[in-house]
């Protein structure tokens, strides 16, 4: 990539987004009031702190997750010399591939993969 | 001193980052320093661009920004106590952290600014997808083949750990 291509796509994003704020805030109409800050529509207002805790099973999805976005990293490489590496390339993704549907199973065994 | 765009882009960046690592070591509001050190890893993945390592500022971006940022979230929010804020820091101990950093920094600086760097002759060659995808997958000398699989080993190694714990004590 060009240096030149990167200075100004940056110059322009924090352009925009900075004429977006700025173009708001003088143009809007402010007017505040304590009803602003309450539950919109629904809801009674809320006792103490709001935060709960999550359920484990986000942690767990989140990290099968990231585990296949690691893998993802991996084979694009691969996709991008498949045509050119031949047989021995795929060979060597089918066993990539291979010991990763492996955990891929065991997860669907240990059902890791169903909503509790 | 003139500064040419690029140097003035690196200064920006080193400028976010630097600012954004102290505000994620000082923040008291643990959910706030891990948005911190998101902005840290986006502005690192900026850095790459401009050396031109298009690869490793997706993977920057796509591992650590995306992915990483989230697990670390997701644990945050799986503590009980995630709405305490840390006490403040006494100034006894701020006072000494700042002396042991800037110990360090001096150290590190006169190390730097002392060694004789040597201009690399070498041609530079330009690393990008092609290049990576025929290392990682030659058997030759020089491929990267086995740590290739190896990886996949890691990989399976480390979401095999992940449902083990947190499947602990749940009948399956």
């Amino acid at each position: 990539m060009n240096q030149d291509a990167l200075i100004l796509f940056f110059i322009v994003a924090v352009f925009l987004v900075g004429f977006a704020i700025v173009f708001a805030y003088i143009v809007a109409p402010s007017s505040v009031n304590p009803q602003k800050s309450e539950a919109y529509e629904c809801g009674i207002p809320t006792k103490g702190i709001t935060w709960l805790q999550f359920n484990v099973g986000y942690y767990l999805f989140a990290i099968l997750f990231l585990i296949f976005d690691v893998e993802t990293v991996f084979i694009f490489p691969w996709a991008v010399v498949m045509k050119q590496m031949g047989m021995v390339g795929f060979i060597e993704i089918c066993i990539f591939f291979f010991i990763l549907i492996l955990g891929l199973l065991y997860a669907w065994k240990k059902h890791a993969l169903i909503w509790e | 001193m003139e500064f040419t765009g690029t140097q003035l882009m690196f200064i920006i960046f080193s400028a976010i980052i630097v600012i954004f690592s102290i505000l994620t070591v000082t923040s008291r509001r643990i959910l706030r320093a891990a948005i911190y050190l998101l902005f840290v890893l986006i502005s690192t993945a900026g850095i790459y661009f401009m050396l031109n390592y298009q690869f490793l500022a997706a993977v920057q971006l796509g591992l650590y920004a995306g992915g990483i940022i989230v697990l670390i979230i997701f644990s945050i929010l799986l503590t009980s106590h995630i709405s305490q804020k840390f006490e403040k820091v006494e100034w006894k101990k701020s006072v000494f952290s700042a002396i042991a950093v800037i110990a360090g920094i001096i150290v590190t600086l006169t190390a730097v600014l002392n060694y004789q760097f040597e201009a690399n002759n070498a041609i530079t060659q330009e690393v990008d997808m092609n290049l990576i995808g025929t290392k990682l997958l030659s058997y030759d000398r020089g491929g990267y083949v086995l740590p290739f699989e190896v990886i996949s080993i890691l990989l399976l190694a480390s979401m095999i750990g992940a449902i083990v714990i947190a499947k602990k004590g749940k009948k399956v």
